[in-house]
């Protein structure tokens, strides 16, 4: 058992604060609980205290889904951190006030924040929420959620423990606007990887498009430190959906289908010339398959207690997002190879998910909008 | 039968013009006879009537083996140009010499030529060949043979007939020098997506070798003008030997391990939210396998008697030479997005089979005995 219990808190009581488990019926992307108030009620480390959102019926479902009081709910968030002093702290509003949110709740003294995806909007608001975290101790992971899955957790072994040999490379199959759900999708190339990207060369779905700030989809290549090369293809990918394909001198391992099934192929003898052949062998599993919400609990009890970084940081989604910002750069500069880091920090992508965000989805659903 | 039988010459006796088929033991790749003296030996549609070497080791074993008198073999292929006067003629020889040695045996008055890869080192060599070929209404093929295999052949028809819906992407992992077996490379992306290439982003496998005329390895994105997008990755492929990945709006054909596996994928309903399981189905193979050298026979004499261009035709075998070279040039300018066709005509890549080519490798291997 846990040697203590932390009290933890939502901020944004929608779709991933509250109700995203309702939407999977089938394993293998996601292992439940996996969205946050779900997460909080079933891991023994934490307690979940306090729900916050202005929109009035998101915290009443909220209240009423997971057994809070009427006083449990706050409209305003720094009402509840100053009332409700919670340790964990989850960032599940619109992408738009992210940054601020977790800035206020660094400086409310959480221990531990626990950041939907995209990190923040901004470079700057990367770095300032960074500095501040680093300068107050505050340990934040960001919900890009494979680093938390089994498949990809085993792969990143694999790697580590140099079954695959040398990694020579990692395509992403991930049709995605860059911010959104690019994310996830470049996040988890540099997981599987197991480098850092030195360059990028971009293409956008369009040069209107990489002309704005908005979301957007596009393709990239990828350079990274270790050697390993990167392709993401996020414009749409028809008949290959969300498919990851890590690529060593000695094994490989591909995710397909949206995380549905996950292949491992290692080399046994023959081949049209006697230089073997690349056969499929069951993908090891490990012995327990933990539920990903309860994941990342563990893992940040674990960085409170040592002060190691989560494994999904916020350097990490912040990588992500520089990435992204990247490929657009190659684009915006008629396609060249872009460097790391990037020098303008002013640079910006309007998350899609921030459209319409002045509404909840769920109000507007239930309004009919 | 055919109608006609014509008179077939060999000009270089040594692994494509004769013995080539002896190293494949297994089909997928290959369907057999394959390269150049056994065709024409099996094919109906012409008799082999001579081949020309300047190493007469080479050309002994060439008669013994395919039947030919001794006053059948030649030292110098002019004289066997004309003192044959064969229709078709095969080129295999060192790439060194493929455009003098096509420009000479168009002026003698063939009718066809099969030539093998890489069709030119320069573009500007290619662009006369070419010139002159048109002129001369000589039918030229070159030896990009999964063209000539059947299932890339279904996978092509597959896309004429709609049944992958549009094609998005076109993805080979292809160890492989960009000119040498990149001709195959980046010949089947083209073939595979059924459009032209506008523009290409490149990375070498080092500066040093991209700012050089030799042979390289190379990763490459290629622009279609249908939309379709291209990821090539020539460096090493490690467990992916050999692949090709061909994916649509409805349907996706990859062909695996060097050919030896081709999979096809399509919709079925299901699926994590409903949107749909991309599914295994069986691959369709038509009735009748082709020999992948006899359907080269059958394409030429059909484009003998119709005026049309043969499937590869040494349009498309300059287009592989100058996507490769674009490639390169992309590296050489930084990384940075390059459009065709090439201005510069001059360049060249110096094919990696030309390294040594003085003696023959069948005599150097003899010799080192």
């Amino acid at each position: 058992m846990p040697a203590r219990t932390y009290r933890a808190a939502v901020i944004g009581l929608g779709r991933m604060g509250s109700t995203f488990d309702d939407e999977i019926r089938q394993g293998g992307q996601f292992f439940m609980p996996y969205c946050h108030a779900p997460t909080y009620v079933a891991a023994p480390q934490t307690e979940l205290v306090a729900g916050a959102d202005p929109h009035a019926e998101q915290g009443a479902i909220f209240a009423e889904r997971w057994g809070l009081e009427e006083r449990q709910i706050y409209a305003d968030y720094r009402e509840m951190l100053e009332a409700e002093r919670p340790d964990f702290v989850s960032m599940c509003t619109t992408a738009r006030l992210r940054a601020s949110i977790m800035i206020d709740a660094i400086n409310a003294g959480v221990k531990a924040i626990w950041a939907e995806k995209p990190f923040t909007l901004s470079l700057d608001e990367a770095d300032e929420v960074i500095e501040l975290a680093a300068r107050k101790g505050v340990a934040i992971a960001v919900n890009c959620s494979r680093r938390y899955n089994v498949f990809f957790t085993e792969a990143r072994r694999m790697v580590d423990e140099g079954e695959l040999g040398e990694i020579l490379q990692i395509t992403a199959y991930t049709r995605c606007t860059l911010s959104a759900n690019g994310s996830h999708a470049i996040d988890t190339m540099r997981y599987l990887a197991g480098g850092d990207v030195e360059w990028v060369f971009g293409e956008m779905e369009s040069d209107e498009k990489a002309a704005g700030d908005e979301d957007l989809m596009g393709n990239g290549y990828m350079a990274f430190d270790n050697g390993v090369r990167g392709f993401l293809r996020g414009t749409p990918t028809g008949a290959a959906q969300w498919e990851f394909d890590l690529i060593g001198t000695e094994g490989r391992v591909r995710s397909l289908a949206q995380g549905m099934e996950t292949q491992y192929y290692r080399w046994v003898p023959g081949g049209p010339r006697g230089r073997n052949l690349p056969a499929r062998a069951p993908f090891p599993l490990p012995t327990t398959i933990p539920s990903m919400g309860p994941a990342v609990i563990e893992d940040l009890v674990q960085c409170i207690d040592t002060g190691a970084p989560p494994r999904c940081s916020d350097q990490d989604g912040r990588k992500a997002l520089e990435i992204a910002i990247a490929m657009r750069e190659s684009h915006r500069q008629g396609g060249c190879r872009i460097d790391l880091p990037l020098p303008d920090r002013s640079l910006r992508l309007l998350s899609s998910e921030t459209a319409n965000d002045s509404v909840p989805a769920r109000i507007r659903r239930l309004s009919g909008q | 039968m055919p109608g006609k039988v014509f008179r077939a010459a060999v000009i270089g006796l040594g692994r494509m013009g004769s013995t080539f088929d002896d190293e494949i033991t297994r089909g997928g790749q290959f369907f057999m006879p394959y390269c150049h003296g056994p065709t024409y030996v099996a094919s109906p549609h012409t008799d082999l009537v001579a081949g020309a070497d300047p190493h007469a080791e080479q050309g002994e074993i060439f008669a013994d083996r395919w039947g030919l008198e001794r006053g059948q073999i030649y030292a110098d292929y002019r004289e066997m140009l004309e003192a044959e006067r064969p229709d078709f003629v095969s080129l295999c020889t060192t790439a060194r010499h493929r455009a003098a040695i096509m420009i000479d045996a168009i002026n003698a008055g063939v009718k066809a030529i099969w030539a093998e890869k890489p069709f030119t080192l320069s573009l500007a060599e290619a662009d006369e060949v070419l010139e002159l070929g048109t002129r001369k209404g000589v039918a030229i093929a070159v030896n990009c043979s999964r063209r000539y295999n059947v299932f890339f052949n279904q996978a092509r028809r597959m896309v004429d007939e709609g049944e992958l819906g549009e094609i998005l992407q076109i993805t080979a992992y292809t160890q492989c020098n960009l000119s040498h077996n990149g001709s195959h490379a980046i010949d089947a992306m083209r073939y595979l997506v059924g459009g032209d290439v506008e523009w290409v982003f490149g990375e070498m496998e080092s500066d040093e070798k991209a700012a050089g005329e030799e042979d390289l390895m190379g990763n490459g994105y290629l622009a279609f003008d249908n939309g379709a997008r291209g990821f090539i990755r020539g460096t090493h492929t490690g467990a992916a030997p050999w692949e090709f990945d061909l994916i649509g709006t409805e349907g996706r054909v990859r062909n695996l391990a060097q050919g030896m596996e081709t999979q096809y994928y399509r919709w079925v309903p299901g699926g994590l939210r409903n949107q749909g399981l991309p599914a295994r189905a069986p691959f369709p193979l038509p009735t009748h396998i082709p020999s992948s050298g006899l359907s080269v026979i059958e394409d030429l004499v059909d484009c003998i008697e119709t005026g049309r261009q043969p499937r590869c035709s040494g349009q498309d075998g300059r287009k592989a030479l100058e996507i490769a070279i674009a490639m390169r040039e992309s590296h050489r300018q930084g990384g940075r997005r390059v459009d065709l066709p090439l201005a510069d005509r001059s360049l060249r890549i110096l094919s990696s089979e030309i390294l040594s080519d003085a003696v023959p490798a069948r005599v150097r291997r003899m010799q080192s005995k």
